[in-house]
């Protein structure tokens, strides 16, 4: 079916309104979920559906909203029996006229990753069996969301299981945010990049209150709206709504001038709400509208318009950083979360993403990496890689729409990067060089600037989506090549109309005061016309060159930004010249003071003397003290953190002076799977890293499989696991059996070659024991004691 | 609604295993910093119906017959302080250790405040009648899968966000899911012990086999 001609045939399209209501107000009672009615009592359902289409609907769901394997799972039915009757009940409910029959979708009724436990792909997986079982209806409709990543993982499964087309709303709360905290715009941006056909809000509140969600989401998007909300706020005793349907439509009137055309009602509406609907719109004409604003990327939180300067952070990246190679081949993702934080906290808009790396695989990294980010970060990513592979994985686990880096002017790459672009409904960085390198001359860069843009628009990306790089070349290799990067960003940004981006610190290379040389850089490109400079903003002086641009060139109004990032800056207090000596610092949790000293120290002292006759003694005061109750949790953790400063400058000084530091034994720490608690996990970590270990931190929700792999492959002879309820100790359990089990990790003799510690909420130390494990730690501090013990 | 403008510093140092220890400068500045942060990310919500206790259908084990003696009426709640609490929390564990379990203390009273303020409000719709306190799956021999019944029978994930995962964890993790019982008689104040505590699985005394007085 065209479903554009469905929707250019009618000025409105009118959808149903509620499914339970209507059977609530029946009495019907049912078993399980109201689904398993398409089944015990199918003319009942389909009587319900008549009604709406009688009413006016052109479009009715089917009474298929939870039949998902999850909800069902007690219910005695499949999902395919629920969907097939529940789509033949509104197929013969509709017989003989052209009202439509969409499969209606809910929510699968757990929360997804970071928030919950429930993986990307098996949401994925949850929605294709509903798809593939929907086969007989006209429509997808995925309504009530309120997690952006529970949506794309329903569209992408629509996509790539049937060609229907796809309605999508969420469900908004009074403050403009759904619960999980997606706002109106990072909808319309992210969906209308997906391709679904139109979009919207559903459920929520009353149509009278939802003029700010619907006027935000027609800003961001050219498709179509769609609204079915509630009427109004239900009576907590008689469960009557208090908007009535002639008010109804009112309010609906009042909302078609943000580009309503597709209109129903949810909970608490009834035929006679559609009808009045109808009648209401009898005189009305649907009003399209455009998008307002300019490109945008987005989190599911936060939207970037590029319609100023917007900084991307540079610093997620490997190439000539030893710590993040490190990092990558330690798995040690929280190397990479603070990165990605502390480029934020200086003023990064979007942070460019790259792992490549050959000692690891970078496609899984690629996803590790994408997931992490944005459990903690709302700025939207820039996918970074030279594989399509990698680029892909990254654009599917990506909640959001984000950029691609990059495509380049190589018919390789326009026809392996561009489709993937569109299919994912994300931007693109394109750079102007091809098969033949890169061209002296800002016409030859043009030129490829051009062909890229040609062809993204032949695929249907717009070309405001298309950010092209013009290429900074060293200066003091080719001195006049600035010049032409510089003119060809200005004809890419007036001729072609795209935006510009550009990779900054290349430009000083093997000159000093490279800061200077940047910075200058920099601020000519701005007033060349450059949207996106990539940069690390932890440089003061590039981010600093950012803002006074947006002032000067009048984007920052008022100069609001500018004076909110160094209004109160205080000049930093003149240090006194208090002598704290390194056992006061760790003591009090003094994390600079602490580095400070360290340094200074190591001028005169030895290292390990350091280490053994300062750093630790410190360290098992501080949990002696903790111990006897003079200190508490937050004041032993700052302790920690403040050692581990000084660590890292003696670690730093150690690899200059002798080679490789010093550790005293791997140890794996995981949550056990199942479980999602991890902070009392952490805690060990922390403690545990200050007193030297290496930690190889799996996470929470660890596969048992994964620690005995891990332990195997890095030959680690102890493991720590937590578990924070009675319904994730029989995985504990699971988990030291299958360490057990493993014959790599047995001596000759049989026994164990590892070690396993345990702790968490609900544990008990014998209940350690019954399990297997071969120490009970009750906090953090009996942890170090058993690694003490156990390692030395 | 409910709102919540302060929140019990006491109990959270007392969450932290801190009673008795008096707090130097830096920790009262950082008490006080996560304090207001919790209270800017908290959203907080709650859901419940009232049934009949001849309607209640919710009966496993002995403790919840013992609970519920001599009710006439049972109020089934569940409350949450949303999701944005949780995000914070987990933003500090990477940037700041210590401030995030600070968070995560004050969490725990923001939802115990929700809740004793629920309590309030039941109070005042139902006068006359005299309320048990809450008791939640988990406490005593009540299962803790019973989570999933709640959850469903209050529509909690579409009504307020709050769900429940295969392990019976509830999601956003600052949530609480409980059964309180009202009665026309007065009721035979029982113990408010570790039973009911929400630090009963991490509480320090506990562990040692004490109790902390309460």
């Amino acid at each position: 079916m065209d479903f554009k001609r469905f929707l250019d045939s009618k000025e409105f399209v009118l959808l149903d309104g509620a499914m339970g209501t209507l059977i609530q107000k029946s009495g019907v009672n049912y078993e399980s979920v109201p689904e398993t009615l398409n089944i015990t009592h199918p003319k009942l359902i389909e009587s319900f559906h008549k009604a709406y289409a009688d009413a006016g609907s052109d479009i009715v769901y089917s009474n298929t909203f939870g039949a998902n394997a999850y909800k069902l799972k007690d219910s005695g039915y499949s999902v395919e029996q629920i969907i097939k009757s529940g789509i033949s009940n509104a197929k013969n409910a509709v017989k003989g006229t052209d009202c439509l029959v969409a499969l209606d979708i809910g929510p699968i009724g757990q929360l997804l990753e970071p928030a919950g436990s429930l993986s990307f792909d098996d949401a994925y997986e949850y929605f294709k069996e509903q798809i593939i079982a929907g086969n007989d209806a006209d429509v997808i409709v995925f309504e009530t969301m309120t997690d952006l990543y529970e949506l794309k993982a329903a569209v992408l499964a629509a996509k790539e299981n049937s060609s229907k087309p796809v309605i999508a709303t969420m469900t908004f709360e009074r403050n403009g945010r759904t619960f999980t905290g997606v706002s109106p715009a990072a909808q319309a941006v992210t969906l209308s990049g997906l391709g679904v056909d139109a979009l919207g809000v559903n459920c929520s509140l009353g149509p009278d209150e939802l003029e700010g969600v619907v006027s935000e989401i027609s800003k961001y998007t050219d498709l179509p709206i769609v609204i079915k909300a509630n009427a109004g706020l239900p009576d907590p005793n008689s469960n009557e709504y208090d908007i009535l349907p002639d008010k109804f439509a009112d309010c609906v009137l009042s909302l078609l001038k943000y580009g309503v055309k597709i209109i129903g009602g949810c909970c608490g509406t009834t035929p006679e709400y559609i009808k009045e609907i109808k009648k209401v719109l009898e005189h009305e004409h649907y009003q399209p509208q455009k998008k307002s604003v300019d490109t945008t990327v987005c989190s599911a939180s936060t939207s970037v318009e590029i319609n100023s300067p917007r900084i991307i952070g540079e610093r997620i990246n490997p190439t000539g950083k030893k710590l993040f190679k490190q990092a990558l081949v330690d798995n040690n993702i929280d190397y990479i979360l603070t990165q990605a934080l502390s480029q934020t906290g200086a003023g990064a808009e979007i942070l460019d993403v790259n792992v490549g790396h050959p000692e690891i695989d970078e496609k899984k990294m690629m996803v590790r990496v994408i997931k992490a980010i944005q459990s903690v970060c709302d700025a939207p990513l820039q996918i970074d890689s030279t594989k399509p592979d990698v680029l892909e994985a990254g654009l599917r686990y990506y909640n959001g729409k984000p950029i691609v880096n990059s495509v380049n002017g190589e018919e390789k790459s326009l026809s392996e990067v561009l489709p993937l672009v569109k299919k994912y409904g994300a931007s693109v960085v394109g750079l102007t060089l091809d098969e033949n390198g890169i061209p002296k001359t800002a016409e030859g860069r043009f030129e490829i600037a051009k062909r890229i843009v040609e062809r993204a628009e032949k695929l249907g990306i717009d070309r405001r989506d298309v950010y092209i790089d013009c290429l900074t070349l060293t200066v003091s290799a080719e001195q006049d090549a600035c010049r032409e990067t510089l003119k060809a960003l200005r004809r890419v940004k007036t001729e072609l109309g795209c935006k510009t981006c550009l990779g900054v610190s290349n430009i000083s290379f093997g000159l000093p005061n490279r800061e200077l040389v940047n910075s200058t850089f920099l601020t000519m490109a701005l007033e060349e016309g450059l949207d996106l400079p990539i940069i690390n903003p932890n440089a003061e002086v590039m981010t600093g060159a950012v803002r006074a641009y947006r002032v000067l060139s009048g984007t920052d109004k008022n100069s609001l930004e500018f004076i909110s990032a160094y209004g109160n800056a205080v000049k930093p207090a003149v240090k006194e010249n208090t002598e704290v000596d390194i056992f006061t610092a760790v003591y009090n949790g003094l994390k600079s003071e602490g580095a400070s000293i360290t340094e200074k120290l190591l001028e005169s002292t030895d290292a390990m003397q350091i280490v053994n006759e300062m750093l630790i003694p410190a360290l098992d005061r501080v949990g002696d003290d903790f111990e006897k109750n003079k200190i508490f949790l937050p004041q032993l953790i700052q302790s920690a953190n403040a050692a581990q400063e000084c660590f890292e400058v003696i670690k730093k000084h150690i690899s200059k002076t002798s080679g490789s530091p010093v550790s005293r034994g791997k140890i794996i720490l995981a949550t056990v799977k199942g479980d999602i608690h991890d902070i009392g996990k952490n805690i060990v970590k922390v403690l545990l890293d200050n007193y030297g270990y290496t930690v190889v931190d799996l996470g929470r929700d660890v596969d048992p499989q994964l620690i005995v792999d891990t332990a195997v492959e890095q030959n680690i002879k102890m493991i720590g696991l937590s578990a924070l309820m009675t319904t994730t100790l029989k995985s504990m359990e699971d988990t030291i059996k299958l360490i057990r089990e493993r014959k790599e990790l047995q001596n000759p003799d049989g026994t164990s070659k590892c070690v396993v510690f345990v702790g968490g909420a609900v544990l008990t130390k014998d209940y350690a024991m019954k399990i297997g494990a071969d120490y009970y730690c009750k906090d953090a501090k009996e942890s170090v004691d058993t690694a003490k013990a156990v390692l030395g | 609604m409910i709102q919540l403008e302060k929140l019990n510093r006491n109990e959270a140092v007392r969450y932290l295993g801190g009673s008795g220890i008096s707090l130097n400068y830096r920790m009262d500045r950082l008490m006080d910093e996560c304090e207001s942060k919790i209270l800017e990310s908290a959203s907080p919500k709650y859901l419940y119906i009232e049934k009949d206790i001849k309607d209640f259908d919710l009966w496993q084990g002995k403790d919840i017959k013992n609970h519920l003696a001599g009710c006439e009426k049972v109020i089934v709640m569940c409350a949450t302080v949303g999701a944005e609490v949780d995000r914070l929390i987990r933003i500090n564990q990477i940037s700041d250790m210590a401030k995030a379990v600070v968070l995560d203390s004050f969490a725990s009273v923001a939802v115990e405040q929700v809740c004793s303020k629920f309590d309030d409000v039941i109070a005042e719709k139902y006068k006359g009648y005299y309320q048990t306190f809450r008791f939640s799956p988990g406490y005593g021999d009540y299962p803790i899968e019973l989570q999933k019944s709640i959850i469903s029978m209050l529509d909690a994930p579409r009504k307020i966000g709050l769900t429940v995962n295969e392990n019976c964890l509830l999601i956003p993790t600052k949530s609480v899911t409980a059964v309180m019982g009202l009665s026309s008689n007065p009721i035979e104040r029982k113990k408010r012990g570790c039973a009911i505590c929400n630090m009963r699985d991490r509480c320090k005394f506990r562990r040692n086999g004490e109790h902390c007085g309460l």
